[in-house]
């Protein structure tokens, strides 16, 4: 055997996928690859623009960091934590982030559910595949006392009302609705949290979010 | 290494959503553009292509720089491509730097672009989050305003400050391009009777009452989607004198620095943990540009606390109000005390101490990223070769002897920041 830090590949072949959901949520999105689906022309100043679409179907290979997407699937959040300086991670991280620690395999932990906001903002205006869950809090949490932070977003209260430092707990997508990612959970106060009363800024804040709930009712 | 590095010259095409020229066409205008202020220079002096390019997803095409290379005639002469988020134009300009400094090329061509105006605004938000970590960040509905507007709203609270003074950069920069006329604001709104800014002068009210985008962000402390393209051409100094001797400009300090792809990486990471103290940068300060900042600052002998005096005229990257705001003080322009006074004195608008993104930043000019970082430089070096005047509509945005310009570029959360200090020879 090499060096015990080197990552394990499976052996070519070896992967078999017996648990297989592959179209589970596909809808009726279909792989089309390239095509010309139109075109413009202006007479006045001589320009053409074509329509093109493309669309294409991603493998993503979690690989050694499985464990997650698994424990997505199963309601279970595995960090790691580096077995020479103690850091934890969530976001998993295989490798130590410790220069000193020379690449040093990290061991899987499970996590506990619980949190705390760091960070958060509410947002107004997100992608496209975003615009209709518009406004939500989305806050970076230090989940079971890690040394980094995870951004998710944060449901169960009013926008404005959200806070820094405060306690939250993680919440499910039935499991039958889970895809192995991180859209399959997001936070929500700890249980026992009252937000805090009115002020100025929350006014402000609710002020800003009133034209963006009207907005986004008024979206097919 | 005693070589001096220069900007021998360049140019910007004007910058706006949606534009109807090709990338290799804008190429083409910036050089042509660029032989107005040095005659002699032919696409026969250029011994290596550096092109600055984002995202090939805004043209579908894989290796877009190949078609500008051959559509210039350049075939046989060395080109790479440097991608490298918001940062790319620095970090491509950075490149050429290098490539001079070294003593393997004496005339180096810069040629970045965008093309953002090839998919919808929202599309695009979502193609640029695609540079966030896709797994863990862009997939919860993140978009980079949404991240920035989290370290932004634990910034403004930590050091007391209030929306409105996020709002005074975005004001400054946006009414700086009205006088412009490459500018996007300048071209979509100022000069545009339909626009309800049509030839006016912007307020922080103005700022205040557009449209949330993630709090304490509104739609006018964000940048601009952009197309746009801009060339420089970076040589030595021999070569400069010889050419440009009255429009050239001296690169005397370089720095590039990186940080975290997620932002929440940056409570503890030992790398900063022992450079600047445990707990920095956390999820507010943007440490890669305060090494990137400081390398610059150590290369051209400009001590960290004097900086703010001895820059005479910057150009730094503004893709938020808030960003603008956070990097003051990763430059050392102003520390945690003394930065409401700072922003509030209006120290970075023409009369203060550090005239800032006079040529109207990422607000303003917009940001077709591969371009911006070039242009940035440009717009900085016009005030150094006093070329502003006739480049801008008025003397307006004219910073009278300059002799010392600093430039940033961006990229990320503050993943990659690279930052330069140009000297009037």
């Amino acid at each position: 055997m090499g060096d015990k830090r080197l990552h394990k590949i499976p052996d070519h072949g070896s992967v078999k996928w017996d648990v297989r959901n592959s179209n589970k949520f596909r809808g009726d999105v279909k792989e089309t690859g390239i095509g010309f689906m139109g075109y413009d022309f202006d007479s006045a100043t001589e320009q053409f623009k074509v329509y093109l679409h493309y669309d294409q179907l991603y493998y993503w290979k979690y690989a050694e960091v499985s464990k997650l997407g698994k424990g997505f699937i199963d309601g279970e959040f595995w960090g790691t934590q580096c077995p020479k300086c103690g850091d934890k991670f969530f976001p998993p991280r295989v490798n130590c982030w410790n220069l000193d620690d020379d690449l040093a395999v990290t061991d899987w932990i499970k996590l506990k559910q619980e949190g705390v906001v760091h960070t958060f903002t509410i947002a107004g205006w997100s992608g496209k595949s975003s615009l209709k869950r518009l406004p939500f809090v989305l806050a970076y949490v230090v989940v079971d006392g890690c040394n980094t932070a995870i951004a998710n977003e944060l449901r169960g209260l009013a926008p404005w009302d959200a806070e820094f430092g405060m306690p939250v707990k993680v919440v499910w997508k039935p499991p039958d609705e889970r895809q192995g990612t991180v859209t399959d959970w997001w936070f929500e106060p700890a249980d026992g949290w009252k937000p805090g009363p009115m002020n100025e800024e929350k006014e402000r804040m609710k002020q800003l979010c009133a034209p963006v709930y009207e907005w986004v009712k008024s979206m097919k | 290494m005693s070589r001096k590095v220069c900007i021998a010259g360049g140019a910007a095409t004007p910058f706006d959503y949606p534009m109807h020229i090709t990338p290799e066409a804008m190429a083409a205008n910036c050089i042509v553009e660029t032989q107005k202020e040095i005659p002699d220079f032919t696409l026969r002096d250029i011994e290596f292509m550096v092109y600055s390019h984002f995202s090939v997803h805004f043209g579908k095409q894989l290796c877009p720089e190949w078609i500008v290379h051959d559509h210039l005639g350049l075939v046989g002469v060395p080109h790479v491509r440097i991608e490298n988020g918001g940062n790319t134009g620095g970090s491509a300009l950075y490149a050429a730097f290098l490539a001079v400094k070294s003593g393997l090329f004496d005339v180096v061509g810069v040629y970045g672009w965008e093309t953002m105006d090839n998919v919808t605004q929202s599309q695009g938000s979502e193609f640029i989050a695609l540079a966030s970590d896709t797994r863990y960040e862009a997939l919860a509905g993140g978009i980079y305003p949404i991240y920035y507007a989290a370290m932004a709203y634990k910034f403004m609270k930590e050091h007391g400050l209030k929306e409105e003074d996020f709002a005074l950069a975005a004001m400054k920069n946006r009414n700086y391009a009205a006088d412009n006329e490459k500018a996007q604001w300048y071209r979509n709104d100022y000069t545009n009777p339909d626009s309800p800014y049509y030839k006016k002068a912007l307020t922080v009210e103005d700022i205040m009452k557009s449209r949330l985008i993630s709090y304490p962000l509104k739609r006018f402390d964000c940048c601009l989607m952009s197309r746009g393209g801009a060339f420089a051409l970076v040589t030595t100094e021999e070569w400069a004198k010889k050419h440009a001797p009255n429009t050239y400009v001296v690169i005397d300090g370089a720095g590039l620095s990186s940080c975290t792809i997620r932002a929440g990486d940056r409570l503890d990471f030992p790398g900063w943990n022992e450079r600047y103290g445990k707990g920095y940068p956390d999820m507010t300060e943007f440490a890669a540009c305060r090494r990137s900042g400081e390398m610059a600052y150590d290369m051209a002998g400009i001590e960290y606390k004097n900086a703010a005096k001895e820059i005479d005229v910057a150009e730094i990257h503004d893709a938020f109000s808030s960003s603008e705001v956070q990097i003051y003080k990763a430059l050392h322009w102003c520390g945690k005390d003394d930065m409401k006074d700072f922003i509030r004195e209006k120290q970075t608008f023409l009369d203060g101490e550090v005239p800032t993104n006079v040529g109207g930043g990422l607000m303003g000019y917009g940001h077709p990223v591969g371009a911006t970082g070039i242009m940035s430089a440009l717009e900085c070096m016009m005030h150094l070769n006093d070329t502003a005047p006739k480049k801008h509509l008025s003397s307006k945005t004219y910073v009278k002897d300059a002799d010392t310009g600093l430039v940033n570029s961006h990229a990320g959360t503050g993943t990659s920041i690279s930052n330069f200090i140009l000297r009037r020879p």
